[in-house]
């Protein structure tokens, strides 16, 4: 019995710990401007979230190794500290997109300033991080954020033409007004947001911090494979929201409270504390987990001792890290830019360093010394493979795809 | 090329530098990261001077931490009185880390992280604390 409530727990948390404040924002926007037609793009992100972070996982839990590590011993240190800067950048971006999504968030609830919540956020950033328990932050936010759930609610009560809505999942166009180059740009975002590299820090990190070794891999394995699909189904549900309400009077979304807009007219004020309750574990928790992966990624590199099941005193680097990296992300809002923009430019950054991330992981996931008899099997190679292509065409086309729309503008 | 006779073979196991050593991470007694191999230190080889048939082959007298990272990744050499040093006694196993018998605290190169530790970390309450 308490095997399946672990069972429960770790697929509830994991539903709840996929969406951030990067597929809120851009599953929203998608939908309404191009509908539903971007649908198989989170479909091909979440089977590659899902294999990539098994893989992680799994090297963690045989291994022992976090993924940085990997990283740095499997391309050595200047391929290693280029990648180190990369993803480091990027996680930071994310970072301070998701304070300033916390602070979205209670503006919504309390219409105080967000410039006023933003240290309030960052704070309470970092008071969990230097107190609370590693599977306490997990779960909590993991199991509130499953009231996003809403948004699937509300696309039932808002009474969609649903042959409709599966035609332009099931067959793709390009909506009108919209260029094709802009459709493609937003496909290279969605897939970023879904992919994010910092979920495979945290994750990888994670399964060291809980101490998984060889007998958990079954139960991360349902954890991921279940979870991350209906983390991707929630996704969808936000776009599909947009898809009908959005879309017909073209509101463009510039902030949360478009993301909630068709969550409100579907369920009212019920709707909207859930909804509110949602964004704000999603958030919260995404802050919490950039926040970690910044400092697991240098502490990694590096060779710092690390980890929160330590006593802080015991990993003093590690936070003093991540205590620098939440006030550098507080400058950045404090000069007043949109947390939403921060977002929509942080995905697209994203899927340009997911390659560096993902090759290492997938080297020594085939490494004996490493991983013993749990080497990759043959078909997570060929999909590996498979992805490897597809993630390196999209981070090729990100950076050109973005001059040429000018941010999907 | 035919009068070379084939390298001794060497009792125990082969480690590779590249391989097995560079980049790997160290952890102590208690198994606490220590650093990362950021280079390796080998017996002198006089420069200029033909090496002598016999001479025994360089062994690695110590791990390398600490600004000689850089140094790695963009050229040069720092001054040898900037090399901080794991001695290769302190080493018990080689294997996908590297393990000292030693404790962390007890080595030089552990320094900035004790005096972020004393200085900063133990200051603010609850940072000697177990995580609750």
């Amino acid at each position: 019995m308490k095997k399946l409530l672990g069972i429960a727990l770790g697929i509830l948390t994991a539903i709840g710990g996929f969406v951030d404040i990067g597929d809120l924002v851009t599953n929203a926007v998608v939908g309404s401007r191009f509908g539903m037609g971007l649908t198989w793009v989170v479909l091909v992100g979440v089977v590659g979230i899902c294999l990539f972070a098994q893989m992680s996982g799994r090297v963690a839990a045989v291994s022992g190794r976090a993924t940085f590590e990997i990283i740095r011993e499997r391309l050595g240190p200047r391929a290693g500290l280029a990648n180190l800067a990369a993803s480091f950048l990027i996680n930071l971006m994310t970072l301070t997109a998701e304070i300033g999504g916390v602070a979205l968030a209670l503006q919504l609830a309390t219409s105080v300033e967000p410039m006023l919540w933003m240290p309030v956020a960052a704070f309470g950033v970092w008071i969990v991080i230097w107190r609370a328990k590693f599977s306490l932050l997990e779960n909590v936010t993991g199991l509130l954020g499953l009231t996003l759930i809403v948004f699937a609610v509300a696309v039932f009560l808002l009474g969609p033409d649903w042959s409709q809505l599966i035609g332009q999942a099931l067959h793709p166009t390009v909506s009108q007004g919209e260029h094709t180059v802009t459709y493609w740009y937003y496909a290279v975002a969605l897939f970023g947001a879904a992919m994010t590299p910092y979920e495979v820090f945290f994750f990888s990190s994670g399964a060291i911090e809980e101490k998984w070794t060889v007998k958990s891999l079954a139960q991360s394995r349902v954890n991921v494979l279940v979870g991350f699909p209906l983390g991707g189904f929630l996704s969808l549900a936000i776009a599909a929201c947009a898809t009908i309400v959005l879309l017909p009077q073209s509101i463009a979304v510039t902030s949360l409270s478009q993301v909630v807009l068709p969550v409100v007219q579907a369920g009212g004020k019920i709707a909207l504390a859930f909804v509110i309750v949602g964004i704000l574990a999603a958030t919260f928790g995404a802050a919490l987990e950039t926040t970690l992966s910044s400092g697991y990624t240098l502490s990694q590199y590096f060779g710092w001792s690390w980890g929160k099941f330590r006593r802080p005193a015991q990993a003093a680097r590690f936070h003093v890290s991540m205590i620098i990296c939440l006030l550098i992300g507080l400058g950045v809002l404090a000069t007043g830019v949109d947390p939403v923009l921060i977002t929509e430019i942080s995905v697209v950054f994203s899927a340009i360093a997911l390659p560096l991330t993902y090759l290492p992981i997938l080297i020594v996931a085939n490494d004996p010394e490493y991983m013993g008899e749990h080497v990759n099997g043959r078909l997570t190679n060929a999909l590996g493979m498979v992805y490897l292509v597809i993630i390196l065409v999209a981070a090729i086309a990100a950076i050109p795809l973005m001059i040429i729309t000018g941010a999907g503008a | 090329m035919s009068d070379l006779t084939p390298p001794p073979r060497s009792a125990g196991r082969v480690l590779d530098a590249q391989l097995h050593l560079l980049d790997r991470t160290v952890l102590d007694r208690t198994g606490v990261p220590v650093t990362t191999v950021d280079a390796l230190e080998i017996t002198d080889i006089e420069v200029d001077t033909p090496i002598e048939p016999g001479t025994p082959a360089p062994v690695i007298t110590a791990l390398l931490s600490g600004p000689v990272l850089g140094t790695r990744i963009f050229g040069g050499r720092p001054p040898r009185s900037r090399l901080e040093r794991i001695p290769w006694s302190d080493i018990t196993d080689v294997g996908i880390v590297i393990k000292l018998g030693v404790d962390g605290d007890s080595l030089d190169l552990t320094w900035v992280e004790r005096w972020m530790r004393d200085k900063i970390i133990s200051r603010i309450p609850g940072g000697r604390h177990d995580p609750e």
